[in-house]
């Protein structure tokens, strides 16, 4: 037995030392290499460079960016400028990065990701392996770039993707969903760590092998409901090209802790304008943060995924009638309770001069605002809450919740609003919309002094009293005091 | 007369003989018995063996070689580990890269660290298979009681120290796991926050403060558990080793069946020494070891010499152990996952594997699963040797009558009633599912945990009382926990998935 | 014969000369290859090659000074070279001076080719290793010395 044990030992010895020594994938590229070199020692430098090369590990340690790289352990020809006509991995980078790049200086994982400390190419590659970063796939690559760059300043030809993809965000009108450094709406993720997520904080159960994270987003911008099940995300309808520049763009969002000394000084500048953002025009604000709800804003629509009524804020009978502090309130602080956030700066992160300027923009083809009437009648909500249920809570809720029209329950809405705004609109309706108007010229529905008793019955939504009773499902007493 | 130059030339040409002879006191291989009970006797590292062992205690069915293997995993884990220790750095920013550098670039890294991972894994297997072994031999009766409870020490270190190495890589496996153990320490708290009397005694907290020197698995864990696995442990362990190898000595070897009375045994070319009186030598006492049969003027019987018999053994048991570790390090390689990560646990989270079966009685109550119910266990199997008085049948498999089938009857009993337990609990949830407001103390007292304890120990009562025999009475309550342990340990690896639910197999797992 | 001395134990077998022989090969082919495991199979540390410029942005009869590396280069009509301008006495950064170098630290003098001329520096300053890299710049390997003197030539 001990014999059989001690050969059975030696056998397992000396075999893990012959695949160590021997059998190391490295060691047959650099053979590989040396025979190049070889051919290439033409004149002194190459016969010098011959000479120099040893059969060894070799690895870039970088601890300013806590990386060690092994890639060049395969990768010798990597800053070769002969090296044009090889196969890979002996072949030069291409494009001439490493001029303004020196491997030296900045590795490789750093803008390719991937196990910077594995001898294998599968173990580098790393991407069904335990490693958070896997090897980016090429055409992707650039996403990296703003790390320490500020992607508009670079040349567009070095990052057509990524540009691409930040421009397709704002058209696409991502912002009135997701938040990028502190602004935009509030009912999607944050993004400004999307590109540093790993692959456990993605739901990969909807995706095909391979579960790489670049797959998932471009599954995702593709689909989101195929890739999330039930996910509010409309589909941005893109092409595949067009999903590819936004993976990329998502892939760049990655506040990495780099030293300082690797930043060019134009992402210095980036960094700063985030924190103090040059104001946007009306319009670049209606299309990056408004759009993706309220389309053109010119019609009302019935929103399928969240189920609640988007009204048209655009409207010329809104516009006429609403004031710029009507307009101005329901922005700042949106309607609580829906999917319209607050967007003024401490939530949505718009300045108060682009709110003021978006509401220019919203008003620009309007008509001048009337002057609205003055009410003479005062109303008896007890007479108005019979006249809600048959005329308005059809559309408008019980409660004035909402739902398949605006919620005029909303404590902002009755904040914001006058009594003769609503008088107005309920007389003259909008145009573009459900609401018709119960006092036209053609059929009046409503007296004066009915319009009176709706508006005071409206009124008593917004009292604390009633928003008690409201949540305890109380239904009001008829005829009994609110 | 040679002149001192001549004398040192001489010198110095003998120089290779005189260097041999001084160190090898023998100088050639024994040849007579004398010869050989020298060179165990006179030999720093062999003369803790008797000279003399006797002949049954070689025979592999006997003890498998199990506590030698033990011993043998734990040497090749302080080899390796001295290795591994000339690279790791203990630092939470630098532990998880020295790791890769291990294994991708340090000359025989990568061997050396599986070799590591895998005798560490194969110590705590054979730790308990030894244990098992013992019992079921009855080898802990007078007069080796103390050496069960030196072993018993041993088992708790041994895990101790395969939990302390688990957080070193610093991965996402480590982390979690100890985060999961540390609060396991600190699952006192589940008792005295049902009684209320956390604010002015606080067990579980102190217990998870020493442990991790923090409020979380960070340096000062990594710090502690390191000084604890390369230092105290180890040291610990050898001196409890030490302990118990003197210990086997004098208790009179090893366990052995009994000699048939009369003449010599047949079995195993025994042969008994004769030792004629001489006049001129006189006798020197040596030990004193407790036996039955005073033999006067003649050699203990049975028995034989341990240089060479002993030692081929131990030898051959030991390349044995060395070759498996060997072979298995060649082919699969030690886990390591992502650097840990505390904003991202891992789903699920699982303790090693000689923790699982803990871990799934934790899945009912932290406090009875994690705390009471292992104390439980040790201090049962410490009090079996103090409980079970009786001699007779040591050194045999089942060695008393009816044990075989209670052990049986134990084995059977145990896998339906945990069984049952386990498909009870997975189909029709326990307490809090039927009653969600019931206070967390009746789920501290009864819980599945609580109630196999509870049922194993009336079983156990039981046999007592049928058989009329306290030897039957521990071995179907030692057959109930391994048992259970067993179970236990192959449910919680194989069946519970991710947030712990119940899975056929892992391929079901949903890809999360 | 003492009643201690029964007859020769004779265990001449091959099997056992071979178990015992393959046991000890077996511990032998171990240790072989556990002693290569504290012998670095790569250098840790950050990279000390530096790489300076085309040969042709330094004159013949330059020298310049690069104190992030630590080191100045020269040229002259024979080659390039470097000498490291850490002070071989304590280690301190000796700045240029009229006649070669001086140390700020405890008043070791050096002349232009690193020759101990003053102070308690107890050898010259080192030249290192100057060479091309592939695409034709001159790298310095701060971690290799070479004899003073040497000139690469371009």
């Amino acid at each position: 037995m001990l014999l059989g044990a001690s050969i059975l030992t030696i056998v397992y010895l000396v075999g893990a030392a012959v695949h160590e020594n021997y059998g190391a994938q490295w060691s047959g590229v650099q053979h590989q290499y040396r025979e190049i070199l070889r051919e290439k020692a033409k004149d002194d430098r190459g016969r010098e460079l011959l000479a120099k090369f040893r059969i060894e590990l070799k690895q870039v340690s970088l601890p300013a960016l806590g990386t060690v790289d092994r890639c060049v352990t395969c990768h010798n020809g990597i800053d070769d400028p002969r090296m044009t006509d090889v196969a890979l991995p002996h072949r030069v980078h291409p494009e001439g990065i490493l001029d303004i790049h020196p491997v030296d200086r900045f590795g490789c994982t750093v803008c390719h990701h991937g196990q910077g400390p594995a001898t294998t190419f599968r173990d580098a590659k790393a991407d069904d392996a335990y490693w958070d970063y896997p090897l980016l796939p090429p055409e992707m690559t650039e996403a990296t770039c703003a790390t320490c760059h500020d992607a508009e300043k670079l040349p567009s030809a070095q990052v057509p993707l990524l540009l691409t993809g930040m421009r397709l965000y704002q058209e696409k009108s991502c912002g009135s969903c997701h938040k990028l450094n502190g602004r935009g709406g509030a009912l999607g993720p944050v993004l400004d760590s999307e590109g540093a997520k790993t692959r456990h904080q993605f739901t990969m159960s909807n995706l095909q092998p391979p579960h790489t994270i670049w797959r998932w987003q471009e599954a995702h911008f593709r689909d989101p409901g195929a890739v999330m099940a039930g996910s509010q995300m409309r589909n941005p309808t893109v092409t595949r090209q067009e999903a590819l520049a936004l993976t990329v763009y998502m892939l760049s969002l990655w506040k990495r802790d780099v030293p300082e000394s690797y930043l060019a000084p134009d992402k210095i500048e980036q960094k700063y304008r985030s924190l103090h953002p040059a104001p946007l025009s009306g319009e670049q604000i209606y299309g990056q943060y408004c759009a993706a709800c309220h389309g053109n804003g010119t019609y009302s629509r019935w929103d399928k995924t969240f189920k609640r009524f988007i009204p048209a804020i655009r409207g010329v009978s809104l516009i006429s009638t609403a004031t710029p502090e009507y307009l101005a309130s329901n922005i700042q602080h949106g309607r609580p309770g829906t999917q319209m956030p607050a967007w003024d700066q401490h939530a949505g992160g718009l300045l108060p001069e682009e709110i003021t300027a978006v509401i220019k923009y919203l008003r620009a083809d309007a008509p001048a605002a009337e002057k609205l009437p003055a009410l003479t009648l005062a109303g008896d909500s007890t007479r108005g809450l019979a006249l809600f249920l048959r005329n308005c809570a059809g559309c408008h809720g019980m409660d004035g919740r909402g739902g398949i029209a605006p919620e005029i329950g909303n404590p902002v809405f009755q904040k914001a609003a006058t009594d003769e705004f609503i008088v107005r609109t309920v007389r003259s309706g909008r145009q573009g919309t459900a609401m018709p108007a119960f006092q036209s010229p053609d059929a009046p529905a409503l007296s004066d002094q009915d319009v009176a008793d709706v508006l005071a019955y409206v009124r008593t939504f917004g009292q604390p009293k009633r928003e008690k009773a409201l949540a305890q499902n109380l239904a009001p007493a008829s005829g009994g005091k609110p | 007369m040679a002149t001192a130059t001549q004398e040192f030339i001489r010198n110095l040409h003998e120089l290779p003989h005189t260097v041999k002879d001084a160190w090898f006191r023998l100088g050639k291989a024994p040849e007579s018995e004398r010869e050989e009970s020298q060179a165990t006797f006179h030999n720093l590292f062999l003369h803790i063996h008797s000279v003399r062992v006797h002949v049954r205690t070689l025979s592999p069915t006997l003890t498998f070689g199990l506590g030698l293997m033990a011993a043998g995993t734990f040497l090749i884990t302080v080899i390796t580990g001295l290795l591994l220790m000339v690279y790791y750095k203990p630092s939470t920013d630098l532990a998880y890269q020295s790791i890769k550098d291990i294994h991708f670039t340090v000359y025989t890294g990568r061997f050396i660290r599986n070799i590591h991972r895998w005798a560490a894994q194969l110590m705590v297997l054979t730790v308990l298979l030894h244990m098992a072994r013992v019992f079921f031999t009855g080898s802990y009766k007078k007069p080796r009681e103390f050496n069960w409870l030196v072993g018993l020490g041993l088992l708790v270190m041994t895990l101790a120290l395969s939990f302390t190495g688990y957080l070193l890589p610093w991965d996402q496996l480590a982390y979690w796991a100890i985060t999961i153990g540390s609060n396991i320490a600190n699952s006192p708290r589940e008792l005295t926050d049902a009684i209320g009397v956390t604010r002015w005694m606080d067990p579980g907290g102190f217990q998870k403060r020493l442990l991790l020197g923090a409020n979380y698995v960070g340096q000062d864990a990594l710090i502690r558990f390191y000084v604890l696995h390369v230092f105290l442990l180890p040291l610990a362990l050898v001196t409890l080793l030490g302990v118990h190898f003197w210990r086997i000595r004098k208790d009179g070897g090893l366990a052995r069946p009994e000699d048939p009375m009369g003449g010599p045994a047949e079995w195993g070319g025994a042969r008994r020494a004769v030792f004629e009186p001489i006049a001129t030598k006189t006798y020197g006492l040596m030990a004193l070891v407790k036996g039955k049969r005073p033999t006067v003027n003649r050699g203990p019987e049975n028995t034989v010499m341990s240089w060479p018999h002993l030692f081929w053994a131990e030898l051959a048991v030991f390349m044995v152990t060395v070759a498996t570790t060997l072979v298995l390090s060649f082919y699969w390689d030690a886990p390591l996952k992502e650097l840990a990560n505390p904003a991202i646990p891992e789903n699920p989270a699982k303790a090693p594997w000689y923790f699982l079966g803990i871990q799934e009685l934790v899945s009912y109550s932290a406090f009875t699963g994690g705390l009471l119910i292992p104390v439980i266990v040790v201090v049962g199997l410490a009090l079996i040797p103090f409980l079970d008085r009786k001699t007779g049948g040591e050194g045999t498999w089942f060695g008393t009558p009816g044990e075989g089938s209670v052990f049986r009857s134990s084995l059977l009993f145990a896998v339906l009633v945990t069984v049952g337990m386990l498909v009870f609990t997975v189909n029709f949830g326990w307490l809090r599912s039927w009653f969600p407001d019931i206070h967390q103390l009746w789920i501290i007292i009864f819980n599945p945990g609580s109630l196999l304890v509870l049922i194993f120990a009336a079983w156990s009562l039981i046999v007592l009382k049928r058989r009329d025999s306290v030897r039957l009475a521990a071995v179907s309550l030692f057959t109930c926990f391994v048992v259970g342990f067993t179970i236990l340990t192959y449910f919680a690896t194989v069946h519970r998935g991710p947030n712990w639910h119940f899975y056929w197999w892992p391929s079901q797992w949903p890809v999360h | 014969m003492s009643r201690l001395d029964p007859p020769r134990v004779s265990r001449r077998s091959f099997l056992s000369i071979a178990s015992l022989g393959s046991f000890f090969a077996a511990v032998g082919t171990a240790a072989a290859g556990l002693f290569r495991l504290p012998n670095p199979a790569v250098l840790p540390g950050p990279v000390r090659r530096f790489k300076l410029g085309s040969p042709e942005q330094f004159a013949s009869g330059s020298e310049t000074a690069f104190a992030d590396e630590n080191l100045v280069l020269f040229r002259d009509d024979e080659g390039f070279y470097a000498i490291s301008t850490t002070c071989t006495h304590l280690g301190c950064v000796v700045a240029r001076s009229k006649q070669g170098f001086a140390c700020p630290c405890h008043g070791s003098r050096f002349d232009d080719r690193g020759k101990v001329v003053g102070g308690p520096a107890p050898r010259p300053l080192p030249w290192l290793e100057v060479s091309r890299a592939a695409d034709g710049q001159i790298v310095i390997n701060a971690d290799n010395e070479v004899p003073a003197g040497t000139r690469y030539r371009v």
